[in-house]
């Protein structure tokens, strides 16, 4: 059975601060909680590049192929000319291409996403209604060999608030 | 504001959380009066012209075309408001459009909506609107690729997904506040729509990124979209169509009247959801400030208009000229040009430009010219091509009429239901704004 | 591999097509058309164009397949009047084929530009970029009253509401012509054979119609005619249609 602890911070260079100490003590299993987007915070946590940005690539990539693959498909089935204009005519597909690259692109980075942010998480995990507010949380897991007593001196050393200790069912 | 206190973060989540779950009785008045006007203005007379013909509205052998596209190019316009000031202020990073994106790219989804909506009005055989998809089907045939009709399908369709997931993605942290703050139904609902979002680095770090990648592809697909919708007009032969200043034309034309659509919804709900702690006044002089840059441009585009149809020196030019200053049409013309061009100039008086009241009426003008605008680009050319003998008329009919009030309702309505449904203030992007909580003041 | 590339030559050949299978023409003499709309007339019989009633026509919903304008010039008592039949010029650089977002008008293998009744959704967009203003839209769905409904032409359909429709060149009686000259023994149709409705009821002979491609057809030599011009030829719209202008006695 694993074990958490939820450490609320009502200011954030505390919280920053705590983060620091834990991961300087050696306790691996460290989630940072915000109600907002603090880029301190994501550096702390080992976050630089998202491998989201690979997948907006290859999705606008393919939706350029597709685009003009799809434009000249429907063209070429049932071969209709229009206009004076060649079957294959370059400019309308390279908008078609256009918007392809897009669409897929936009769809293929909301998989990215989902993906890579392990969403949607519906599961139990350790939260409080305080941490999407005005506080914030750090909330460090433990294994059986690790110290928790020593987790929770940091923690209130730095100045933190409440402290919840959490039991995640098996 | 003299008294202007900075909000606690708890308080940013309390205001805005109200305009969601508290609703007053004012609140279901107004709903029931916009979906009733919805309803009977459009849906019934859209009904009886589906059952009548297209002719119930006052299109003719020479227009064919009537308000029912300069409508769908209207609506289109009003969504790009959200598209700039979403994605384009996020990527230049300016900090006083946190307060009002999300309301801007609700506009924008609404507005899109609304204008499929007369896409399906003005089609003469609406049952069949799904032959210009490429989808199998039992005839072997394909849409044609080379219509700007086609390119304009393939636009708004990922206009539409682009924009929604847009606006979706960057609610999700919201969705995890209203689910916070609710009980029952609505906080399982919202349980659900928030996929579980704790706020975690991980989270934030790939929802940044993500939306980041989102507003660069939004961004150039809005000045696509426009520029495709300005191709139904300048690919054909018609004069005073058939100009390559379509596309900057309508794309400008597009961004100024949306961000003259966004000052209307923010005075709106500023007043009506008690949200004066968060739209204040630098909202007001920045948006006040970009709409006399755009209507600089769009002024500037219009004489660029006239003086390329006198320079060409073709009778067709002329004559389409003519009658746009001085034919029939006239005076609709004079109105555009005076709430777009020169009633936007009193906003360099600073007096002006920071009273709320005063910008509320300057945006409605503002758009009502730009709706006579794309009337007048129907309207005026059409009818009137080449051949003097085959000259004719256009006015629009009652039913047309009431279809474009109807529009309005219809997008009144939507917006209406997405306040309660979505916090309209982005609560975590406002807390970015205000001072950050540190010990070490 | 060499197969391919002359394939895929031929789809980026400006309007596919090397050489048009019958190039169908027709040429208007001016000078001999009296205006007195017996082609109109016809058009109307051989089409089932709809009898829109006074009322939608004095809102301007006719629907004349073929139409005959008129220009006056000058003051009374020195009045003269130009008339000039205007009906589909079959452009083989249509402005009308390219945008219909579903194919339903393109340009067949014999040089005319189709419409398809069944596949149009009433976009009306071909409409708009036409320059002669000769494509008619159904804004209603139109009936006949006894008994004008028995003579109505079973080989051509009626068209509902929301549909495009504009002159085809008879195009009922072109493939009853190339049938024929298929029974006849894989035979092509001589000049003569195919005449459209408005061709064959002009008591001037005003209208002459035929195969451009065939040296020997009588619109062949009439299209070389010094007085022939095109309507709005500055358009690069390529019509189909050959007028042969009006000598003018006063110079």
């Amino acid at each position: 059975m694993a074990k958490n602890i939820l450490a609320l911070f009502q200011y954030e260079d505390d919280f920053l601060a705590a983060a620091a100490k834990l991961r300087a003590a050696g306790f691996g299993h460290i989630t940072l909680m915000t109600p907002l987007p603090m880029p301190e915070a994501e550096k702390l946590a080992g976050l630089e590049k998202s491998p989201v940005r690979r997948f907006s690539l290859i999705g606008a990539i393919i939706g350029g192929l597709s685009g003009f693959a799809m434009a000249t498909a429907c063209a070429l089935v049932f071969i209709l000319p229009t206009g004076g204009r060649p079957i294959i005519t370059i400019p309308p597909f390279l908008v078609i291409t256009y918007e392809m690259t897009i669409l897929i692109g936009v769809l293929s980075t909301l998989l990215g996403f989902h993906i890579v942010s392990g969403l949607p998480a519906w599961r139990d995990a350790p939260y409080r209604i305080e941490s999407n507010i005005d506080r914030f949380s750090i909330v460090v897991g433990f294994r059986p060999e690790d110290d928790s007593a020593l987790a929770v001196k940091i923690l209130r050393e730095a100045g933190a608030g409440e402290i919840t200790h959490w039991e995640e069912p098996e | 504001m003299a008294d202007y206190r900075e909000p606690a973060y708890a308080d940013v989540n309390r205001d805005i959380l109200q305009t969601m779950l508290v609703t007053g009785p004012r609140y279901w008045i107004v709903f029931g009066i916009t979906s009733t006007v919805a309803l009977v203005c459009f849906f019934l007379p859209w009904i009886y012209q589906w059952h009548v013909g297209v002719g119930a509205a006052g299109m003719n052998r020479n227009a064919v075309w009537g308000t029912y596209l300069s409508n769908f190019i209207f609506w289109i316009g009003l969504s790009h408001s959200g598209t700039l000031l979403s994605a384009v202020l996020h990527i230049t990073g300016s900090g006083w459009r946190k307060a009002i994106y999300r309301s801007a790219e609700a506009m924008t989804l609404f507005s899109l909506m609304t204008a499929a909506l007369f896409v399906m009005v003005h089609l003469g055989r609406v049952w069949f609107v799904h032959w210009s998809i490429p989808i199998p089907n039992p005839m072997g045939l394909w849409p044609n690729f080379r219509s700007p009709l086609l390119f304009d399908v393939m636009a708004i369709t990922t206009y539409l997904v682009a924009s929604s997931i847009f606006i979706y993605m960057g609610s999700v942290p919201d969705y995890a506040a209203v689910r916070d703050a609710s009980t029952g139904l609505r906080r399982r609902l919202y349980a659900i729509f928030s996929f579980g979002w704790r706020g975690t680095a991980q989270e934030w770090h790939t929802l940044g990124w993500a939306y980041t990648f989102f507003a660069v592809f939004v961004i150039p697909l809005a000045v696509s979209v426009h520029s495709i919708v300005s191709w139904d007009f300048a690919m054909s032969l018609v004069p005073g169509l058939h100009q390559t200043i379509f596309a900057p034309y309508f794309v400008c034309g597009a961004i100024y009247s949306g961000t003259a659509g966004i000052v209307t919804v923010m005075y709106l709900l500023r007043r009506c959801l008690n949200l004066e702690r968060y739209i204040r006044e630098i909202h007001l002089d920045n948006l006040g400030k970009l709409l006399i840059a755009l209507s600089l441009v769009w002024s500037y585009i219009n004489i660029l208009e006239l003086f390329t149809g006198w320079y060409s020196g073709t009778s067709y030019e002329y004559e389409a000229l003519r009658f746009k200053l001085f034919g029939f049409y006239a005076p609709l013309y004079w109105e555009m040009i005076t709430f777009c061009a020169l009633v936007p100039l009193l906003i360099f008086w600073k007096k002006i430009r920071l009273s709320w009241n005063r910008m509320f009426v300057i945006s409605i003008l503002i758009n009502i010219g730009m709706l006579t605008e794309r009337f007048i680009i129907v309207a005026t050319s059409q009818p009137r091509k080449f051949l003097p003998a085959a000259f004719g008329f256009y006015f629009p009919s009652v039913v047309e009429i009431m279809i474009t009030i109807g529009s309005f309702a219809v997008f009144a309505t939507l917006f209406l239901i997405f306040i309660k449904w979505t916090p309209c203030v982005s609560i975590y992007e406002v807390k970015e704004t205000l001072k950050p909580l540190r010990r070490a003041a | 591999m060499g197969k391919l590339t002359d394939k895929l030559k031929q789809y980026l050949k400006p309007g596919y097509y090397d050489k048009f299978d019958y190039h169908w023409t027709m040429t208007i003499d001016l000078d001999r058309c009296t205006g007195c709309e017996a082609c109109v007339v016809a058009c109307q019989a051989e089409n089932n164009l709809p009898i829109v009633g006074e009322k939608r026509f004095r809102e301007r919903r006719e629907i004349k397949w073929l139409r005959v304008e008129r220009y006056w010039e000058g003051e009374y008592p020195d009045v003269k009047l130009r008339f000039i039949p205007m009906l589909c010029q079959h452009c083989d650089q249509a402005p009308c084929e390219t945008p219909c977002p579903v194919a339903a008008t393109y340009h067949n293998q014999d040089g005319l530009n189709t419409q398809i009744y069944n596949r149009c959704i009433g976009t009306r967009t071909c409409a708009v970029y036409c320059p002669y203003e000769v494509r008619y839209f159904n804004w209603f769905s139109y009936t006949w009253d006894e008994p004008l409904e028995q003579q109505l032409n079973p080989d051509v359909t009626v068209r509902e509401k929301g549909v495009m429709e504009k002159c085809t060149f008879c195009i009922q009686r072109i493939r009853q012509a190339k049938d024929r000259a298929k029974d006849d023994g894989r035979r092509r149709v001589r000049d003569g054979e195919v005449t459209p409705a408005c061709v064959q009821s002009c008591p001037a002979e005003a209208m002459v119609f035929g195969d451009l491609n065939d040296p020997e057809s009588r619109v062949a030599k009439l299209a070389k005619n010094a007085r022939g011009y095109k309507v709005l030829e500055e358009l690069n719209t390529a019509p189909s249609i050959v007028y042969l202008k009006k000598v003018n006695p006063d110079g």
